[in-house]
């Protein structure tokens, strides 16, 4: 059977689609032969898979082929079976007939035979001539064909159907159709069954020597095949799967000779879609298998239902490169979900990646070591993946024996890192070559085997479908056929240098390269520089496209590290920054120290120099194990000098990483509003060395609202030494609130450092705290203004005026220390400070007071229980201020303070009647008082005014009453008394003004005089005295007092702790004489008479008590002289007298003299009746006539009795006379 | 058997919160680099294959030339994201891959109880660097148990 090989390539290429076999009977087939032929391909189909569930297919390709056609005839019968794929799947049997007889004489006979061969799938069309218009005929066709139907029709299936050439029935074709595809599905189950079971049979027999693999293939492959044509493509995949693992297998058994194969032209050229691309005799050769060929052959036919991959140094880039064009140019992702879309570019990444890996490898074994970057990724893929095991290694061709390539020379790094650059080589080559040359290798069939599953992450998908027994299979062959290098035939032979095996290695691979195109690119380091950079962009393109982000960022640094060593910072800036971003973000940290010096190195040539300084630090930042000392000191030296050369530019730094600060443990820094204080703030520095910083600063950030806070500055240098350091802030005054620390700053020349960073108060190395939220501990609290201290007056009743008394002002501290506070006292108006008495200062206690200061504090209560000691002292007001001594810092306490209040006014005395007393208003004085306390004197207690009262000791009143017989006057004089102390009266002595005098022996002594008289607080005490108006000699006149004047000399008995008190001065000089010493003038009022009655006016009684309108009255008045009027009489010589009588003239009538004069004597008692008669001429309450004397003053007029006010007008009788007349 | 292997969990931010190289072989002077290189491309997948598996314990999910990285996530069910810890071997001897496969699962039991112990610690915050000593002896004793 393995003669067949040869055919089988040209047999399946042959055999495109199905074959439905044509039986033309009738030798009609020409003329339907186009309207057949215009149904294909078919539109829907639906056929059943190996496991016999129906699949639905749309446009089955399939041909029409006639029996007699050469490629079905003469077909040896076990070629047949063999190939049975490409043997009909339907037979199409067209007759027509116009007769019956015709029918059963010659067509039935032939049909017969058709009919009776089970192989076949066959069915009749029957295809009807007759004309539509031939009545005769189309009823003859009909007949006919119900004779095929009776005939070849059974129940269980309909195998006939009827065609009209003139115009077919409208669903004829569908019939057509369904027939075609159910006899296509029959044979197709019958064919799979028979290859399954041939299949079977074969491989129940595997173990045996007989047992081929050729036959087994051709069978395995004719079922694939078979599964290919009828467009079941996922059987026709899992055939060619199955075949793999049985070869596989086979082939690992041994017994077989297997070869690598690839030896011949342009097999370097992946053929991954070409299956013919060698025949298959040249792949199996009398039970030799050319592996590589083989491998090559299945994944083509695999190929044509799926992309997988494969690789193999320059099989693998072209492959890669034609599948990635192949994917890309038919791939739109229009209309694909998104999990596929992103599918497809992880599978595009991969692609690339592993084309960029081999191109890597083969430029590195040509000598272009030194253009590529040590990074990780390129390290990681370039020295995990074995050398390429050549059965001999290439020596060099005697005419490139001068072709001496440089000797890689590591790029020196910034910084001066001493590193040891990360390799790209599993075994240093030199070896690897000098012991490949002269060994024997079948050829890295493992690293085939592995390729797809092992290389790049590419397996994930792959290997996921391959059971593990299947790589368990590969893994051991390849074990098994890697023989191990054979040392003792190279000795002899002078072993290659590196430059020799590049070389070597560069003609070896030109000369296998058939590409032309991948030839040029290994030609020069600039071409292989731009295809590299391609490809890792398509990889980095790609990979962002997909998931896998991570892939595409450090793909972007690959491309970075291009565009840096040509000289194109900035973008190489920009890939760098994101690799970096990834690393940092994620804190791989031994990544980052790879990627962040390159990072560094590119913004120093940007002249980027804020990006440097914060690469720098960001190098500082990284785990001390990564870099050694010596470079971390580097790092911090770059950052120092930077920060004190010219810079044009301000740059601000992040420090975050590198300096943490915290508060110290503990509850939080307590201060009143308004003070200040000094925070104390622990430093970590992460700096190598000691750093000079030229000043500090700290900002602390309200807890209630995260815009306010305040910022503290430490100006002078400090200087941070590695690991700890506590610094204090002087802490201005603060707005009431808790605060947290918000952001150290720090200054370095032209450099301003920022960190954010809280450490928790733990080491400051580990910088994990970073991302976690900063705990909120408060480092300080300010509290809301509250009354600190407290001033008032220690007396509230009045002192008195004029003299020096002590007042008393009490100051409390309220929980806050008095500390070298500063009182300062300004007077108010009217009011004085003795300046040459000494201010007194002693311990205060209320035992109000007391017992509250008790309760809130221990202290306090025990400064203030009366055991301790009083505290007494002496000050001096000084510019106003008095400065308070140490022991009153927390204790209360009370300053005595010498003052006078000025009154120049007299007292007034008042009568008793009158409200005429003093204003109180008059006597306030008032002392305005400040405070300055505190640590720095910041707070400032300030009391506008402190409202004294004073008064005068008493307050006078009179009473005055006349004797009336002997013009004797009494005047009583009452003294109350005004303050909150003793008085003692020792005399009383009354000037008395002009017009007064003082009767009886006159020396101004009242009558009742018992001194001294003693007045307790708020009582009174009454004097008499005796007087009469009189007036003096002249020369008396001048010396009385214009006004009467009260004198007092009394003493005063008090405490200043509860009011007024004896004044200072005497208090000072002698204290039995003090009682004495005391004077109070107090004016007193006193006028003569004023209403002197020289006339008496008298109203006579009326006649009768109602008047009527129009009766006239007689009204009388009575006027009488009480005294002789001395003063009046010079002008009035004679007795006449006028008088006038007022009236309403509309209500009243006179009759008589309304004005005239009267005479009256002179003489005291002498009397006159005046009369006058009236008619009222109003009825109603009318106000009477009245008199008036107009010479007279009316304080000589008393009237007595008093006329009557109104009287009562009656309306008149009424009149009968004219009631007669009428 | 000579094996290196290397021990990261990260966590779910994909900060690497405890590394060891527990392997009985040598150390590679660059694999500290290498194998971080290789985990840390491996999140990418982790990321994608979580999401596709109730299963915390993922198995092999990639392979890079020789090393074969397995993983186990957690949490996943509970809506957080995944705490992931990724483990990374060399060249598991073909006839041992299986039973090595069953060891690194109960190797991550273990591993994970223990690091429930350390979550458990109120000194320790969720997230940050695990520096306990005693769970690194723990952990490397584990390793030879079941490695």
């Amino acid at each position: 059977m393995a003669n067949y090989l040869a055919q089988f390539q040209t047999i399946k290429s042959a055999c495109p689609c199905m074959i439905v076999a044509v039986e033309d009977v009738s030798d009609i087939w020409p003329t339907v032969k186009s309207s057949f032929e215009q149904r294909l391909p078919f539109k829907k189909a639906c056929l059943n898979n190996k496991t016999r569930n129906p699949v639905f297919l749309e446009n089955l390709r399939a041909e029409f082929v006639l029996t007699t056609d050469a490629r079905l005839r003469s077909r040896f019968p076990q070629e047949q079976y063999l190939f049975w794929f490409r043997e009909p799947y339907a037979t199409l049997v067209l007759a027509t007939c116009e007769d019956l007889d015709e029918f059963k004489n010659i067509l039935k006979p032939r049909l017969k035979v058709f009919a009776q061969n089970d192989e076949r799938e066959w069915f009749i069309v029957f295809v009807s001539r007759a004309h539509p218009s031939n009545d005769q005929a189309t009823k003859m066709a009909k007949k006919v064909y119900a004779k095929f139907e009776a005939d070849f029709s059974s129940k269980k299936r309909e195998r006939c159907c009827k065609f009209d050439i003139y115009g077919p029935e409208p669903n004829f074709w569908e019939e057509l159709e369904f027939r075609i595809i159910e006899s296509v599905k029959n044979t197709l189950d019958r064919r799979i069954q028979f290859y399954e079971d041939e299949i079977r049979k074969l491989s129940e027999q595997r173990f045996m020597p007989i047992w081929n693999f050729c036959n087994f293939f051709i069978l395995k492959e004719s079922l694939a095949f078979m599964f290919e044509i009828a467009q079941l493509h996922e059987d026709a995949l899992r055939e060619y799967d199955e075949l793999e693992l049985c070869y596989l297998e086979t082939v690992n058994m041994g017994g077989i000779y297997r070869e690598f194969g690839g030896l011949d032209r342009g097999d370097d050229q992946a053929a991954l879609l070409n299956p013919g691309k060698k025949s298959l005799t040249q792949i199996v050769l009398d039970e030799t298998f050319r592996e590589f060929e083989f491998r090559q052959y299945l994944f083509a036919c695999q190929s044509k239902s799926m992309l997988p991959f494969c690789m193999r140094e320059v099989w693998v880039i072209t492959a890669c490169l034609a599948l990635i064009d192949a994917t890309g140019t038919k791939y739109n992702g229009e209309d694909e979900a998104p999990e596929i879309v992103k599918e497809f570019y992880r599978v595009q990444g991969d692609l690339y990646s592993l084309c960029r890996t081999k191109l890597l490898r083969l430029a590195y074994l040509i000598g272009y070591g030194t253009e590529i970057e040590r990074s990780p990724v390129n390290s990681a893929s370039l020295s995990m993946l074995p050398w390429p095991r050549p059965a001999v290694w290439p020596s060099v061709p005697d005419e490139a024996s001068s072709e001496m390539l440089q000797q890689e020379s590591p790029r020196a790094r910034h910084f001066g890192l001493q590193r040891k650059p990360l390799p790209l080589e599993p075994t240093v080559l030199v070896r690897e070559a000098n012991r490949r040359r002269t060994s024997f290798s079948v050829g890295n069939a493992s690293e085939i085997f592995y390729a797809g599953r092992i290389d790049d992450g590419l397996a994930s998908n792959e290997s996921s479908k391959q059971s593990p027994a299947d790589k368990v299979q590969a893994i051991m062959m390849s074990r098994t056929y890697s023989s191990p290098g054979n040392f003792d035939c190279s000795i002899g032979r002078r072993p290659m240098r590196l430059a020799e095996i590049f070389v070597a290695a560069e003609y070896a691979l030109k000369k296998t390269i058939s590409n032309p195109d991948l030839q040029k690119i290994l030609l020069s380091v600039e071409s292989f520089e731009q295809k590299y950079m391609e490809l890792t962009k398509g990889a980095a393109d790609s990979y962002h496209h997909s998931w896998w982000k991570r892939y595409g960022v450090v793909l972007d640094g690959e491309i970075a590290a291009v565009c840096f060593k040509r000289g194109n910072f900035d973008l190489a800036a920009k890939s760098y920054e994101k690799v970096c971003a990834l690393y940092a973000g994620e804190r791989w940290e031994d990544l980052l120290a790879e990627v962040l010096p390159n990072l560094a190195e590119c913004q120093k040539s940007l002249d980027d120099l804020a990006g440097y300084l914060t690469s720098c630090v960001r190098l500082l930042s990284l785990d001390k194990g990564l870099f050694s000392a010596k470079e971390r000191q580097v790092f911090q030296s770059e950052v120092v000098s930077h920060a004190h050369s010219e810079m044009a530019h301000h740059v601000h730094l992040d420090v975050s990483s590198l300096i943490t600060f915290s508060g110290n443990p503990g509850p939080p820094m307590a201060l009143c509003d308004g003070d200040p204080g000094t925070l104390s703030v622990t430093v970590w520095s992460g700096f190598p060395d000691d750093i000079t910083l030229d000043s500090i600063s700290l900002t602390l950030m309200a807890t209630y609202n995260a815009d306010e806070g305040g910022k503290l500055r430490n100006l002078s240098a400090t200087c941070l030494k590695p690991g700890r350091n506590p610094i204090t802030f002087p802490l201005p005054p603060q707005k009431p609130g808790s605060y947290v620390l918000g952001v150290l700053t720090g200054h370095v020349g032209h450099l301003t450092f920022r960190s954010h960073s809280f450490s928790k108060g733990g080491p400051a190395d580990s910088d994990d705290f970073m991302s976690y939220e900063k705990p909120t501990r408060p480092i300080l609290k300010v509290f809301k203004p509250r009354p600190l201290a407290d001033l008032s007056a220690a007396i509230s009743s009045a002192l008195l005026i004029n003299e020096t008394q002590w007042v008393g002002i009490i100051a409390q501290p309220l929980k806050y220390s008095l500390k070298g506070a500063v009182l300062h006292i300004e007077t108010g108006p009217g009011l004085m400070i003795e300046e040459s008495h000494s201010i007194e200062m002693e311990s205060y206690r209320n035992s109000a007071q007391g017992s509250t200061d008790t309760a809130n504090s221990g202290d306090a209560a025990k400064d203030c229980s009366p055991a301790a000691n009083k505290h007494f002292e002496k000050l001096c007001l000084v510019n106003g201020k008095i400065d308070f001594p140490e022991w009153a810092s927390d204790v209360s306490s009370i300053l005595w303070i010498p003052i006078r209040a000025i009154d120049d006014k007299l007292a007034r005395g008042s009568s008793s009647g009158g409200p005429d007393r003093q204003s109180v208003v008059d006597r306030m004085r008032t002392l305005a008082l400040k405070l300055e306390f505190g640590i720095s004197k910041n707070q400032i207690y300030e009391r506008q005014s402190i409202t004294l009262h004073f008064s005068d000791p008493f307050h006078v009143t009179t009473r005055i009453v006349d004797q009336c017989n002997d013009d004797m006057l009494l005047l009583q004089v009452t003294l109350h008394s005004q303050l909150n102390a003793t008085l003692s009266v020792y005399d009383v002595c009354l000037d008395l003004q002009a017009g007064f005098i003082h009767a009886g022996k006159g020396n101004g002594r009242p009558i009742s005089g018992s001194f001294p008289l003693v007045i307790s607080p708020t009582s009174k005490v009454g004097l008499l005295f005796r007087l009469c108006s009189k007036k003096r000699s002249a020369e008396d006149e001048n010396k009385v007092p214009p006004e009467n004047i009260l004198n007092i000399r009394y003493g005063i008995s008090g405490d200043r702790t509860i009011g007024a008190h004896p004044p200072l001065a005497m208090k000072s000089n002698e204290t039995g004489d003090t009682g004495r010493g005391l004077s109070f003038r107090s004016t007193l009022i006193l006028q003569q008479p004023i209403l002197n009655p020289c006339l008496a006016v008298g109203f006579l009684p009326l006649p009768s008590d109602c008047f009527r309108v129009g009766q006239l009255v007689t009204i009388k008045w009575r006027v009488e002289r009480l005294k002789d009027n001395e003063e009046k009489r010079v002008p009035q010589n004679n007795d006449e007298m006028l008088y006038e009588i007022n009236v309403n003239s509309d209500k009243w009538m006179l009759a008589g003299r309304k004005r005239g004069h009267v005479s009256l004597a002179m003489k005291q008692g002498s009397r006159i009746v005046i009369s006058i008669l009236c008619m009222p001429l109003v009825a109603g309450y009318i106000h009477p006539p009245r008199l008036r004397l107009p010479d007279v003053n009316e304080a000589n007029i008393s009237c007595r009795p008093a006329g009557c006010h109104m009287v009562c007008v009656l309306p008149p009788a009424p009149s009968s006379s004219f009631c007669i007349s009428a | 058997m000579t094996s290196t292997a290397c021990f990261i969990i990260a966590s779910r931010n994909d900060i690497p919160i405890y590394e060891a190289e527990v392997g009985s072989a040598a150390k590679r002077e660059d694999a500290a680099q290498l194998h971080q290189f290789i985990l840390h491309a491996a999140l990418d997948i982790v990321q994608d294959l979580a999401w596709t598996t109730s299963a915390m314990f993922l198995k092999a999910i990639d392979r890079f030339n020789d090393l074969v990285v397995t993983t186990r996530s957690r949490n996943r069910n509970k809506g957080k994201a995944p705490t992931i810890k990724v483990d990374f071997l060399t060249n598991p001897p073909v006839t041992q891959s299986l039973t090595l496969e069953h060891g690194i699962k109960s190797f991550f039991q273990e591993v994970h109880e223990l690091y429930i112990k350390i979550l458990l610690n109120p000194l320790y915050l969720p997230g940050s660097r695990i520096t306990s000593s005693h769970f690194d002896t723990k952990v490397r004793a584990l390793a030879r148990k079941y490695l």
